[in-house]
């Protein structure tokens, strides 16, 4: 088989890979599709007000709120709150399979609590607490057990918020935590989506950018996700 | 309000465990809150309680139907709290009668409630105990039938534990109609519609699955009802097929299949079943892949063999595929016992009838190492699987014959035997013995050394006729053309006693092979004048047995074989002319109906008169005096028996020319 060697045929090589930028605009994304992401975004991580607003606003129909929706707001601000014995409570109430299934995510609870006393400079307190209740995670499970022993090392420091191990004590990690706790609560009521389908979509951005990447195309990459900048192709 | 502190400990539980016992309900209910939320999530504090001797308390408080029923509800939640500790926390509960309390629970709480859910979620949590307390959950007809409407009824979370329940529970037939009767199968059906363009969940069809299977399991009555199980449109078995999908999770799969397979066994479906064929059985093939993990493969592989356990069309058409004898060999190499025994018993199946799967399945690479390994495996449930594939394998042992000798699978093989093997390995071992037995001359004097010998004969005293039979037909392959040491020790061991017990056997086919092994042993004429000069009397005497007995014709035409082969040897000739009565009856059988009773005699008769031998006048004109002569002559002008003319020719040239 042979190929007429002309220009022609390499000009076509090369559109079929470049891209030039006006070309995506051409995709047209209905608005609908756009809103019915953000409201889905929103109603899953428990935004209620925000998402009753912006129904209004978006004059969109009555969103899909789930049964729950009020109870894991109030969950998640427990949690985020540090108030971790009336999360659970709550949680137990809710569901109360739940942290029975889920020992990781009920030793992470318990971890949250602890890094309460940690952060509170209530240290003997805080090592009682971990031998009574945290230990027998530890004991039973790997990865349990070097959080623990991370969340402990966080004594041995004058200042634990200068620490290697600082990262424990931002709010970043409780939210980390009511975010996992979140998404357990809906898993258990058999929702489909237990994640923001926003979140699925960045992670096809970023595993399409890679699978790219390794094939060493080019293409317009999306370099900066937080600002969805897109970088002209090299 | 509840007090939020931040951890409890032993002392002051104690404080709030009493107060479950106050009066005031509103107490109650904080104490059972605190202590339910202090035991979720931790084995140790659900030890500590039920130590404190709390479990009746709750269950007073679960079952009393005059009580508030948060109270119950709280209690109920509490329950299955502990029921989701360690084993030892879960024994606990059902010594204290838990699951009893639970069952009775059941038949009043309203459907649909909360009260009922959390005590479905409780009995499913301790019914994943094992051993699972089935005796709390009594055959009841209005029990079940209530607990069948939970299952089609009522919220998700409800239907799937009763369904769990009932999976377990249905360990036996009477189990399995019970359920029928009640109404299961509609009720699983229900659970086993996916919505389409929605996410087939796990969750809800492999407990539905799992129900089904233990229903139809080896019960044809069930597998009928099953087969004509409707939910909407489609019937119990296109649902299956549904499930059985590249695109379903490969758990979901691998049950569906599984129903399926049980469904065929029992009958309900033939084996050329387009869900069969294009449903089940490549679906388990797929699943016997390399990707797929160890426990699936496992799994496929065990069920494989159940559906290919019998029907030759099913195991050519498994055979077909281009990877699966690869992928079973990969799978007898995995570490675990589950595996290796999976793989092992598919390969007997898909080996079982078909001499060209054999010849593939022992030049699939490496096996055979894996079948000796695999005899030697100190899991019984392996070995057993092991020797199952041998004995498969062992019907083209001709085939064989090189690869058997290679790899010795004759000494694992007598080990386990030597070794008091169950009935079942018993059984499979010593057909494959006797199978093996038939070509290997060269393996014979080693076998002796290991006690063959000894170890058949006891087989023939067992109980079990089938065992009989293997016992006897290895000797009688073991004595074929063998050497007169071998054939000395079998007689020798056997004895004649039992020789003479297992020619009075209940089973026919005992007796013929017993027959046969009197056949081998007097073959070649050294041994048999050897084996006569010893043991003359009781071999006629149990040749007279035969023929004077009411047996079929079949077991005395190999009686009058036997007396043919006599009648080969040098001395033992003089034998059966010394006695008239055996003569009269070889007369009578020249003349008998039955035509193979008439070639048989006249197959000793041939031998008697036979012109070569010294003594040959005399005994010709023995026979002749007895009426033998004319017997033939008659044969000769016989039309029936024309295809024995020849054979009658030469019998008669051979006697001298006198009337």
């Amino acid at each position: 088989m042979s190929f007429e060697n002309n220009s022609n045929g390499n000009e076509k090589e090369e559109r079929k890979y470049s891209h030039e930028r006006n070309k995506s605009d051409e995709l047209q994304l209905s608005r609908t599709d756009m809103n019915m992401l953000i409201m889905n975004y929103l109603v899953t991580e428990g935004f209620k007000e925000a998402a009753l607003k912006f129904q209004q606003e978006a004059g969109l129909q009555e969103p899909a709120l789930c049964s729950s929706l009020d109870e894991r707001i109030m969950i998640r601000e427990a949690v985020q709150g540090g108030r971790i014995p009336e999360a659970i409570a709550m949680v137990n109430s809710l569901h109360p399979e739940l942290l029975d299934n889920d020992r990781y995510l009920y030793f992470h609870l318990q971890q949250l609590q602890l890094l309460e006393l940690i952060r509170a400079g209530r240290a003997e307190e805080a090592l009682a607490f971990a031998s009574a209740t945290l230990a027998e995670a530890g004991a039973n499970d790997a990865n349990a057990l070097t959080e623990l022993e991370r969340s402990l090392a966080l004594l041995a420091f004058p200042d634990p918020h200068t620490s290697p191990f600082a990262d424990l004590l931002l709010p970043s990690h409780g939210q980390k935590i009511a975010s996992e706790l979140n998404a357990a609560i809906l898993k258990m009521e058999n929702q489909e989506y237990t994640n923001p389908k926003l979140c699925s979509l960045l992670r096809m951005i970023l595993w399409s950018q890679s699978e790219l990447d390794k094939h060493n195309i080019k293409y317009p990459k999306m370099t900066d996700l937080a600002n969805a900048t897109i970088g002209q192709p090299k | 309000m509840q007090q939020f502190t931040v951890f409890m400990d032993i002392e002051s539980s104690r404080s709030y465990i009493d107060e479950l016992y106050s009066s005031d309900a509103v107490k109650v209910m904080e104490a059972l809150v605190t202590l339910k939320n202090s035991v979720i999530g931790s084995n140790r504090q659900k030890s500590s309680v039920i130590s404190q001797g709390v479990v009746p308390r709750l269950l007073q408080l679960m079952s009393e139907e005059s009580l508030d029923p948060n109270i119950r509800l709280e209690a109920t939640i509490t329950i299955g709290s502990l029921a989701k500790g360690t084993p030892e926390n879960i024994e606990s509960l059902i010594e204290k009668g838990t699951a009893t309390a639970l069952v009775e629970m059941l038949k009043t709480v309203p459907l649909g409630s909360k009260l009922a859910e959390a005590a479905l979620c409780a009995l499913r949590s301790i019914f994943s105990h094992k051993p699972a307390p089935v005796d709390a959950l009594p055959a009841d007809m209005r029990l079940l039938t209530r607990l069948t409407q939970i299952a089609r009824e009522d919220s998700q979370e409800a239907r799937t534990s009763v369904i769990r329940v009932l999976a377990v529970w249905c360990s036996g037939t009477v189990e399995q109609e019970a359920l029928t009767c009640a109404g299961a199968c509609s009720a699983a059906a229900a659970m086993l519609v996916v919505p389409p363009r929605s996410v087939p969940s796990p969750s809800r069809l492999v407990p539905a699955l799992e129900l089904l299977a233990a229903m139809c399991f080896k019960n044809p009555n069930v597998a009928q009802v099953a087969l004509n199980t409707r939910h909407g449109d489609k019937s119990i078995p296109e649902l299956l097929m549904c499930l059985v999908s590249r695109d379903k999770p490969l758990v979901v799969a691998l049950k569906a299949a599984k129903c399926l397979t049980f469904l065929q066994r029992a009958g309900a479906l033939p084996a050329d079943d387009s869900r069969i064929v294009f449903g089940a059985l490549p679906c388990l093939a797929r699943l016997c892949t390399k990707e797929n993990t160890e426990d699936i493969r496992a799994s496929a592989a065990e069920v494989l063999a159940y559906l290919t356990e019998v029907d030759t069309s099913l195991q050519r058409l498994a055979a077909i595929s281009n990877h699966l004898m690869s992928s079973l060999a990969d799978i007898v190499n995995c570490q675990s016992a589950a595996a290796k025994q999976g793989a092992f018993k598919c390969f007997a199946s898909l080996g079982a009838n078909d001499e060209d799967i054999r010849k593939m399945i022992i030049e699939t690479h490496g096996l055979m190492v894996h079948v000796v390994n695999g005899l030697n495996n100190p899991d019984p449930c392996v070995s057993l699987a092991a020797v199952r594939c041998l004995h498969s394998l062992s019907r083209s042992v001709q085939q064989l014959r090189t690869t058997f000798q290679d790899h010795a699978v004759w000494k694992p093989l007598m080990q386990l035997l030597n070794d008091s093997p169950g009935p079942e390995l018993l059984n499979v071992g010593s057909s494959t013995l006797c199978n093996l037995l038939l070509e290997f001359s060269p393996a014979k004097e080693p076998m002796l050394d290991q006690g063959a010998v000894e170890m058949l004969c006891n087989l023939t005293k067992m109980s079990d006729p089938a065992l009989r039979l293997n016992g006897i037909w290895a000797l009688m392959n073991m004595a074929f053309q063998a050497e007169q040491k071998v054939k000395q020790r079998i007689l020798c061991c056997l004895g004649t006693e039992q020789m003479f017990r297992l020619l009075g056997d209940s089973d026919t086919r005992v007796i013929m092979k017993m027959l046969g092994l009197l056949r081998n042993l007097l073959s070649t004429r050294q041994h048999i004048d050897a084996i006569m000069s010893e043991y003359s009397s009781q071999v006629m005497q149990a040749v007279i047995v035969v023929l004077e007995g009411s047996y079929p014709a079949e077991v005395k035409e190999q009686a009058l074989c036997i007396l043919g082969n006599i009648g080969d040897g040098e001395k033992s000739k003089d034998l059966i002319m010394a006695n008239e009565d055996v003569l009269r009856k070889l007369v009578d059988y020249l003349a008998h109906p039955e035509s193979k009773l008439q070639e048989a005699a006249l197959f000793v008769a041939g031998n008697l008169v036979w012109r070569g031998e010294a003594g040959a006048a005399a005994r010709q004109q023995r026979l002749a005096d007895l009426g033998v002569l004319r017997a033939l002559k008659l044969l000769r002008a016989s039309h029936h028996a024309a295809h024995l003319h020849d054979k009658v020719k030469t019998a008669l040239a051979q006697f001298n020319e006198f009337t």
